[in-house]
């Protein structure tokens, strides 16, 4: 990122720019892009953000500027690009949160479908269920068995109200018919303290988050909620295999745009998503924070985020999970 | 002999060539963005980890971990020039180091704040690697019930920071909670006091806040104060502390540096109770507490010593842990992911040059800051000497600025404006905003810890009093109101009474 | 006898009591849950009680034991200051961080009164060429440099 680098791109831009707003394709891109990442500096979804901006950059041959706008749990950052021109050169990573906001709350600024658009599903990576050591249970089915022998004891902890961790939790009462009180934290790492004294018993934790304490079994891992098996967790059964049925939680990440995009842009850009998330550096990188590259077409991405939004739509109605006064 | 051959190990790590220069630039990066108003040790320390990858991971955690200690430096001196605390936690060091400066005793101030943090870290270095796991105890011991009593304590110890009108701190305070329960609530999810503005969602920004009270407020007041020829800063004084300085603080910088290794273990707002408690402390055990708040060298001492050794005992729960204790811990554990190296007990057997190497670099880095920070006493002291009518639309860049780059989001700016005109009628009115800051960033954590104890407890109040260190809080709390809070209204009413 | 002069005390306690009225005014419509799940409503609730309890007690003391008048306030520069931060706020994205800082520099130099307008335009361009230098190429910092096009 030189200072000549962004000089003559800044040139470029302004040259191209009293042309065309509709760049072609073959050109695309001709200036930097902006990545918006909804969420403060730090955490999964910045670093991931910041590792695919970076090699997307090396693969398009134009910088890939990471900007952090962070605000109401990723509304804000999704409605800066919501309202942004659909030329390609404004993007967004977003995790499930964009599909669980509208359902959540009362409205957000954004049109979910008829606003932004699907490029590529860029990343996987499961929840694992942890559980506090002193509940002395050791697998998944001793787990459900204690929770039925022990109605109203059990908390669970989450990242805060319809976070992820906080709709597996409730997906996980639904399904069992177990009943448990939600303690929401800030941050799932601020419930572990907690969890080790057995003030909370367990919790549906980012794979991130878990693993300094799994390692040692502060805490103990139960089960994954991916489809398949976790390398990370590669011991630990999925949660259909534990026995509850068509129980998975995905904590994907995707990249989106405007709607509106010239087709040939957003081919181009997919394209490039797609080299981007096959090379090693950035494979080492996602790994180690437990999340596997991804890649989809732009049409299955789409169909993916839809069967998600419905999926935690459902649990939000069924559970009667609002923000309530 | 564990412990020579532990720091042998860490030696061997921290001295070579390429850890001394990621050392040094950490702590470079670190001072720069500590003395610039907004952007602090979170963003940057954001910024170069991704880039940390492709170093070695001693390499990396070294640089940022100096930026993180190397900006508690950074941000007392912009507290002590402009009266603008860079963190929550130099809030306390604006209160006596800006009324040093504006005394023509920047230079002392400034020198007092770096040879205290520099005691104050090395101490706290020693304390990490020989007592290490048991203070990463007092982090495990402490849960929602124990948080929330300590924040009733630390609020109570605020109210000594007041030093006209007790009822108005008590005001200010409760004012500071209020602003700090604006936006989401994380146990219903409903926004509170937003006014309908999306930008409040995650509530008022701490940065616009303490700029608009503190920086602002105080440029408005000079300005009027001076109409005719604004020169506020026009005494330099001399550069360095004096032997009778340094004596005089030297009890004040190792209480504080006491308090703060104790109090920075505890995640959440270590390093900020700890520089209010080390205040608190000299001020009650002071002779004559009544220059404090005048410019007393002992009241930037104390609280200096205290958050820099806070920020360094804070890498205790990571380390030993894994827990994080503020934003910047928890992206030093990301850093540590990165590098496949899970923080926790096992760190230390299994990586112990990755541990001590950090360690030492630690007693490197503080060292370079003093090298680093002690010359440039006499360069910053200079910027005093810039003409106020150049100097103040410098820092209103600044303020405006910093503001912004925290979120990116214009409403900050804006939220900003608004406070300096608040910040301004609390002077004219003599409600001083240290208090107010204080129960604005322990406001949140005490309401979430209340409301999580109860929810846990299952709405049993008793939980607070039988939890033993819980109730050790409480009873001090209420020990330093009897102390503080009752001599304190007595004497106003006869002040007032003889008026 | 009782003559009521509105001074510091006084008006400190009226701003209390106006913060704890509107806080209370809007934590009406937030509920208050019970000690087991405290409702959004119940914290904010007892701090405006607090608050109002505070102010209102600085108001009587001011009325019986008297009270300092509050020094005369010119509002010119506070109102410039602001001025100038607003400005920066409405100009930084659509111009850029450059002419922003121009714009800034200038109305907050006119809260003081103090200097020229070749001084002013020197301070503005040193200050912007020093943040550019700082924030955009040592912080790397996102910041809208030019005017987008």
């Amino acid at each position: 990122m030189t200072a000549k680098l962004r000089i003559s791109s800044l040139a470029a831009a302004i040259g191209l720019s009293l042309f065309a707003t509709a760049a072609l394709a073959q050109f695309y891109p001709t200036k930097p892009l902006k990545l918006v990442l909804p969420y403060s500096p730090g955490g999964v979804v910045d670093f991931v953000g910041r590792t695919v901006a970076q090699h997307l950059g090396d693969v398009l041959g134009q910088p890939v500027v990471a900007d952090n706008r962070p605000g109401a749990g990723g509304i804000v950052g999704t409605d800066v690009v919501a309202r942004a021109q659909p030329d390609g050169y404004t993007l967004l990573l977003m995790d499930p949160a964009i599909v669980i906001n509208p359902t959540l709350q009362d409205s957000v600024p954004y049109d979910l479908f008829k606003q932004l658009d699907t490029i590529s599903v860029v990343s996987s990576s499961p929840l694992v269920l942890v559980v506090a050591p002193g509940l002395n249970v050791k697998t998944f089915d001793e787990f459900v068995a204690y929770g039925k022998a022990n109605p109203g004891k059990l908390n669970f902890a989450s990242a805060g109200i319809g976070t992820t961790p906080h709709l597996a939790g409730e997906m996980y009462k639904q399904s069992t018919g177990i009943t448990a009180t939600h303690i929401p934290y800030k941050g799932i790492g601020a419930s572990y303290t907690d969890m080790m004294s057995n003030k909370v018993q367990f919790a549906f934790s980012s794979i991130a988050g878990a693993l300094p304490f799994t390692t040692d079994n502060r805490v103990i891992a139960l089960a994954t909620t991916g489809e398949a098996r976790n390398e990370v967790y590669a011991d630990k059964p999925t949660m259909s295999e534990a026995g509850l049925k068509g129980f998975s939680v995905d904590l994907w990440l995707a990249v989106f745009a405007p709607v509106g995009m010239p087709a040939d842009v957003k081919t181009k850009l997919n394209a490039a998503i797609g080299t981007a998330l096959q090379k090693p550096d950035l494979k080492a990188a996602f790994a180690k924070v437990g999340v596997s590259p991804r890649g989809t077409t732009a049409e299955a991405g789409g169909t993916f985020v839809k069967a998600d939004y419905d999926k935690w739509k459902k649990v939000i109605v069924d559970g009667k999970i609002k923000p309530t006064n | 002999m564990d412990f020579l051959t532990n720091l042998g190990t860490g030696f061997g790590v921290a001295l070579t060539v390429t850890n001394l220069l990621y050392c040094f630039v950490g702590v470079l990066l670190g001072t720069l963005v500590g003395v610039l108003p907004g952007i602090g040790p979170v963003t940057t320390v954001a910024m170069l980890l991704p880039f940390s990858f492709t170093l070695p991971p001693e390499s990396a955690l070294i640089m940022l971990a100096g930026i993180y200690y190397g900006a508690q430096y950074g941000g007392s001196t912009t507290a002590i020039l402009v009266n603008i605390p860079g963190e929550a936690s130099s809030v306390v060091t604006t209160i006596d180091g800006h009324k040093m400066a504006l005394a023509g005793r920047a230079g002392p101030a400034l020198g007092i704040a770096a040879l205290g943090s520099f005691f104050a870290g090395c101490v706290a270095t020693v304390l990490i690697v020989v007592a290490a796991p048991p203070l990463a105890a007092i982090a495990l011991s402490f849960g929602p019930a124990e948080y929330f009593s300590l924040m009733v304590c630390g609020l109570v110890a605020a109210i000594v920071l007041a030093r006209g009108s007790v009822v108005k701190a008590l005001g200010m305070m409760v004012l500071g909670l209020m602003f700090g329960l604006v936006g989401t609530d994380i146990n219903s999810g409903i926004r509170r006091f937003t006014f309908g503005f999306r930008g409040l969602a995650d509530g008022i920004e701490f940065v616009a806040l303490s700029m608009a009270v503190y920086g602002l407020a105080d440029i408005a007041l000079n300005l009027e104060k001076k109409e005719e020829n604004v020169e506020v800063h026009s005494r330099i004084g001399r550069v360095w502390p004096t032997w009778a300085d340094i004596r005089h603080c030297i009890p004040a910088i190792l209480r504080g540096t006491g308090l703060g290794s104790v109090l920075g273990v505890l995640p959440g707002g270590g390093a900020l109770l700890a520089a209010f408690a080390a205040y608190t402390l000299e001020k009650k055990v002071a002779k004559k507490p009544r220059s404090f708040g005048d410019g007393d060298i002992r009241g930037v001492a104390a609280p200096e010593s205290a958050n820099n050794a806070g920020a360094q005992t804070s890498f205790i729960p990571m380390l030993t842990l894994g827990i994080p204790s503020n934003p910047t811990m928890a992206m030093m554990i990301g850093a540590m992911m990165i590098h496949g190296i899970s923080p926790g007990p096992r760190v230390m057997t299994d990586r112990p040059g990755l541990f001590w190497g950090l360690i030492v670099s630690m007693w490197l880095g503080n060292l370079m800051l003093v090298i680093l920070n002690l010359p440039l006493i006499g360069m910053w002291v200079k910027l005093l000497r810039m003409p106020y009518r150049l100097l103040y639309p410098s820092i209103v860049v600044f303020c405006c600025i910093g503001t912004y780059t925290v979120n990116s989001n214009l409403f900050d700016v804006y939220v900003m404006a608004f406070f300096a005109v608040f910040g301004y009628v609390c002077v004219k009115l003599e409600c001083e905003p240290a208090p107010l800051i204080l129960g604005f960033v322990l406001g949140p954590m005490m309401e979430e810890n209340l409301r999580r104890s109860l929810l846990i407890s299952r709405g049993d109040a008793m939980v607070f009093v039988q939890e033993p260190i819980s109730l050790f809080f409480l009873i001090v709390a209420a020990g330093l109101l009897l102390v503080v809070a009752l001599p304190g209204i007595r004497r106003t009413r006869e002040e007032a009474m003889q008026e | 006898m009782l003559k009521i002069k509105a001074g510091k005390d006084f008006w400190s306690g009226i701003m209390f009591l106006c913060f704890a009225i509107v806080e209370l005014y809007i934590a009406r419509g937030y509920s208050m849950g019970s000690s087991g799940e405290m409702g959004p409503g119940y914290f904010p609730v007892v701090l405006g009680i607090v608050l109002g309890a505070l102010g209102a007690l600085l108001v009587a003391r001011a009325i019986i034991a008297g009270d300092e008048p509050v020094a005369g306030a010119s509002i010119r520069p506070l109102l410039l200051l602001v001025a100038s931060v607003v400005v920066f706020g409405v100009t930084i994205e659509p111009l850029g961080l450059v002419l922003s800082l121009v714009l800034t520099v200038a109305i907050a130099a006119l809260a003081g009164r103090q200097s020229g307008p070749l001084e002013i335009a020197l301070l503005a361009a040193a200050l912007a060429v020093l943040s550019v230098g700082i924030f955009h190429f040592a912080l790397l910092l996102p910041l809208p440099i030019w005017p987008a096009l």
